[in-house]
């Protein structure tokens, strides 16, 4: 038996726009309490029209900030995605990865490279 | 004060020329402003965002503001895309529908903002572009609202206009902010108060780079656009304050501007007859996508 739940994401953000971090939020909100209790889910993008990184940063992204990478890919998957919003949700995901193991280092990294020069 | 406006493109002079009218007028309160266009003989319709943003300042400020004689063209081409109509010029309708009219937004209008998209990108090059072209352009169009509603910190709203140049096959779409700036964000996240500004918009662009704090990861929206507009051979301008940053094709300049521009404008133009097939670079699938 499949007992996997979908989200679809049109009826969470109320149309075929996902184009705002608010929105992002709300669909982190409804994943995120399944994942924290080992629940499979999957995220259906099916009838979006648009996607933007900054969503998809609030929706997914935000996740490996709480979630180890072996549980994010154990428990989430996505479907009704063509192969370009794909590859934004994986540098989307990849940028998360590198942002929460990296949080203070990049901003110091940066600092050290331009100087206090005027 | 009388201001005397003259040519203003869609490029760094034109920019220049309008930090010079946001200094000049940023302190006048109570006053008569009349801006006076009869040495104006240029005016990219789209550039009345950035105007329309330095205005709000100056209405913000209690004062009154009259727009004088401007030359027949320019005042046809700013009564079509309805910038006008706030002085006292009733709309024209715009027979070519070339224009995506000036509006005001407040933050939170993303949805007015889609409505403003669907109702006004119809048929303003669209039909040249590919689905996948016009899939970019939308993308990046609401990377660079979202990018200015999380980032301006300020509650006065967005400025939106825009204009279709068939002829040269261009799409201009203006988008203004009247928040702290670019440089002042960075500045202040990074706690280098001596920061260039150029630098400031250079370390904004770099992938992975965000004055967000907090839980969600960002740096990316920009990041997207230069990458969009480099491949599409458009252009795209950010004047920040006193910063500048240029992309044409894969040329890129930064400007320090002399006077104060306010908050942010980001001017995307998009090459309507790119023919470019839009390959991935990669092939992700469902195993290595988490």
């Amino acid at each position: 038996m499949n007992d996997e739940t979908v989200i679809k994401v049109i009826d969470i953000v109320k149309g075929p726009l996902c184009v705002s971090t608010e929105d992002g939020q709300i669909l982190h909100d409804e994943i995120a309490p399944y994942i924290r209790g080992d629940k499979p889910i999957t995220i259906s993008f099916v009838g979006v029209t648009t996607l933007i990184s900054a969503f998809l940063n609030a929706a997914i992204g935000q996740l490996y900030g709480e979630f180890s990478e072996d549980k994010i890919r154990q428990l989430l998957k996505v479907k009704g995605l063509d192969q370009d919003d794909l590859e934004l949700l994986k540098r989307v995901n990849d940028n998360a990865k590198i942002y929460f193991k990296n949080k203070k280092g990049y901003d110091l990294a940066w600092k050290d490279e331009v100087g206090d020069e005027e | 004060m009388i201001f005397s406006l003259h040519k203003v493109k869609s490029d760094a002079d034109g920019f220049m020329h309008l930090s010079m009218l946001a200094e000049a007028t940023q302190d006048i309160s109570d006053e008569k402003l009349r801006l006076d266009f009869s040495r104006c003989t240029h005016f990219d319709a789209n550039m009345a965002a950035p105007l329309a943003a330095i205005l709000n300042h100056a209405t913000n400020n209690h004062n009154y503001i009259e727009i004088v004689n401007p030359k027949r063209q320019i005042e046809e081409i700013l009564r079509k895309n309805r910038f006008l109509r706030n002085y006292g010029y009733p709309p024209l309708e715009d027979v070519n529908h070339t224009t995506l009219p000036f509006v005001h937004l407040a933050n939170s209008d993303t949805k007015s903002f889609a409505s403003y998209l669907s109702l006004h990108m119809n048929g303003k090059g669209i039909p040249q572009m590919s689905d996948r072209l016009e899939k970019e352009f939308r993308r990046s169009i609401f990377e660079v609202f979202q990018n200015c509603v999380s980032h301006s910190g300020s509650e006065r709203g967005v400025f939106v206009c825009g204009q279709f140049y068939p002829y040269q096959g261009r799409l201009d779409l203006t988008i203004s902010d009247i928040g702290v700036g670019i440089p002042t964000n960075v500045r202040r996240h990074l706690r280098n108060d001596k920061m260039l500004p150029t630098d400031a918009i250079k370390w904004a662009l770099m992938e992975g780079n965000t004055t967000k704090t907090g839980e969600q990861p960002g740096g990316m929206g920009l990041k997207l656009l230069k990458d969009f507009i480099e491949f599409n051979g458009g252009r795209i301008i950010i004047a920040s304050r006193q910063g500048l940053y240029q992309l044409v094709g894969k040329k890129e300049v930064y400007k320090k501007l002399i006077s104060d521009f306010p908050g942010t404008t980001i001017n995307l133009e998009i090459n309507t007859k790119d023919t470019h097939r839009y390959r991935l670079r990669s092939e992700v699938t469902p195993e290595n996508l988490f």
